[in-house]
């Protein structure tokens, strides 16, 4: 299919019956929403699970889409409440697992065999780390955070995808900021990095 | 922390390019007197240098990926299932709390109910909505669709394994794998051939060729 074609044209297809673009919608948006929620939950399973919830969502909703914003920004809006709800759910009924046992061994593999290996470690906790300081974010700070540094979305569709206003999206960004700051500052300040 | 007059946030939005182009300049200006901002500039400049670090090591696996579309199809088809199901269960729910204590209104209505889910699953006042009929119709089709590729992929990577590795038990896992996807279609047979020729020795490439072009 041809990679001109804009999001909002598939959508209008599918919406005409045209099923075939829904799967090129899915083969576009699958990995930037994985990447997402595997940043935001942590879990390869959890994120896969989600992932494929939004999509269902997506599916079951977009008969009736009317393109108000990007699709994309509708999609993170998906993938957003989702990851807002599982932090939610994951806060009133805890489970107390290894933590970070899953995302550095995606790094294990493509690590260098003939670097250092005891710098290697550290490298490791140390991503360890900071993405557990930004876990420690409050799950809207962690989402415009997110959705702002790594997503590649301007203020006014974080503000979109999170129905919030864009002041208040500034307000959370600085709080994460701010938070982060004060949570990885022993990291240079004790020159553990 | 800066203790001067400019606020902590004008250095994150600095930081983070988020300041109006007309703020710019006179807060650059502004860095090269104040020791606090600069401090503050440098210290949330550190902070995005080590998450754009961390958060970078975070790879997907293209594993992970190859199967969500068959999975949003199988979500699709089976909630389709599931709303039939939950309507004749909760029709019957209804009719338990009415009647659970007269054993003959409930034989009658039993009769009553067998009437009701014939009548529910042809559902002559309420048609299916078009959307339904079509998401679930699609979906078996779209996981049939996914379920063809993945035989095919399972074959094909068998064939490469057994002549680039040479590794039999890894070839005849694929093959057993692609015999359990193919169930209840012709690739089962193509399955069996490339097994019992694996198991004989006399798996080669003519064969192969031939049999994927089946």
């Amino acid at each position: 299919m041809d990679k001109l074609i804009d999001d909002e044209m598939l959508v209008a297809q599918f919406q005409s019956g045209r099923q075939n673009a829904f799967d090129e919608l899915m083969k576009r948006y699958k990995s930037k929403i994985f990447s997402y929620l595997l940043r935001s939950v942590r879990n390869y399973e959890d994120a896969e699970d989600i992932t494929i919830e939004v999509f269902f969502k997506a599916y079951r909703a977009l008969e009736n889409w009317q393109p108000k914003a990007k699709f994309s920004t509708w999609l993170y809006k998906i993938a957003s409440n989702l990851a807002i709800d599982y932090h939610r759910t994951k806060a009133r009924h805890p489970v107390y697992a290894l933590e970070d046992t899953e995302i550095p061994e995606a790094n294990l593999v493509a690590s260098d065999l003939y670097s250092d290996p005891e710098k290697q470690l550290e490298e490791q906790e140390r991503g360890r780390i900071i993405r557990e300081a930004v876990d420690q974010l409050s799950p809207k700070q962690k989402a415009v955070f997110m959705l702002s540094r790594y997503e590649g979305l301007q203020l006014k569709e974080v503000a979109e995808t999170l129905d919030m206003a864009e002041g208040t999206v500034k307000i959370h960004l600085h709080r994460a900021v701010k938070r982060l700051q004060t949570l990885l500052r022993p990291l240079w300040e004790n020159n553990e990095i | 922390m800066p203790k001067c007059i400019k606020s902590e946030g004008q250095a994150i939005d600095y930081v983070y390019k988020l300041l109006p182009p007309a703020e710019e300049e006179p807060f650059e200006e502004h860095l090269k007197n104040c020791p606090d901002c600069t401090e503050a500039v440098q210290s949330f400049d550190t902070v995005l240098q080590l998450t754009d670090k961390a958060q970078a090591e975070v790879t997907v696996p293209e594993l992970a990926l190859q199967d969500i579309e068959m999975n949003v199809y199988k979500r699709l088809a089976a909630t389709h299932k599931q709303t039939l199901f939950s309507r004749v269960r909760a029709y019957f729910a209804n009719f338990g709390s009415v009647f659970r204590w007269q054993k003959t209104a409930a034989a009658s209505t039993a009769v009553l109910a067998l009437i009701t889910i014939a009548i529910l699953m042809s559902n002559p006042f309420q048609p299916e909505p078009r959307l339904q009929l079509t998401e679930a119709q699609s979906a078996y089709a779209r996981i049939e669709q996914y379920r063809q590729q993945d035989i095919q992929r399972n074959l094909e990577e068998a064939l490469i394994t057994h002549h680039l590795r040479n590794d039999a038990w890894e070839t005849e896992s694929r093959l057993h794998r692609m015999k359990e996807q193919a169930h209840g279609t012709t690739w089962t047979k193509v399955a069996d051939d490339h097994l019992q020729n694996l198991q004989s020795g006399t798996l080669n490439r003519t064969q192969q060729n031939s049999k994927s072009r089946n």
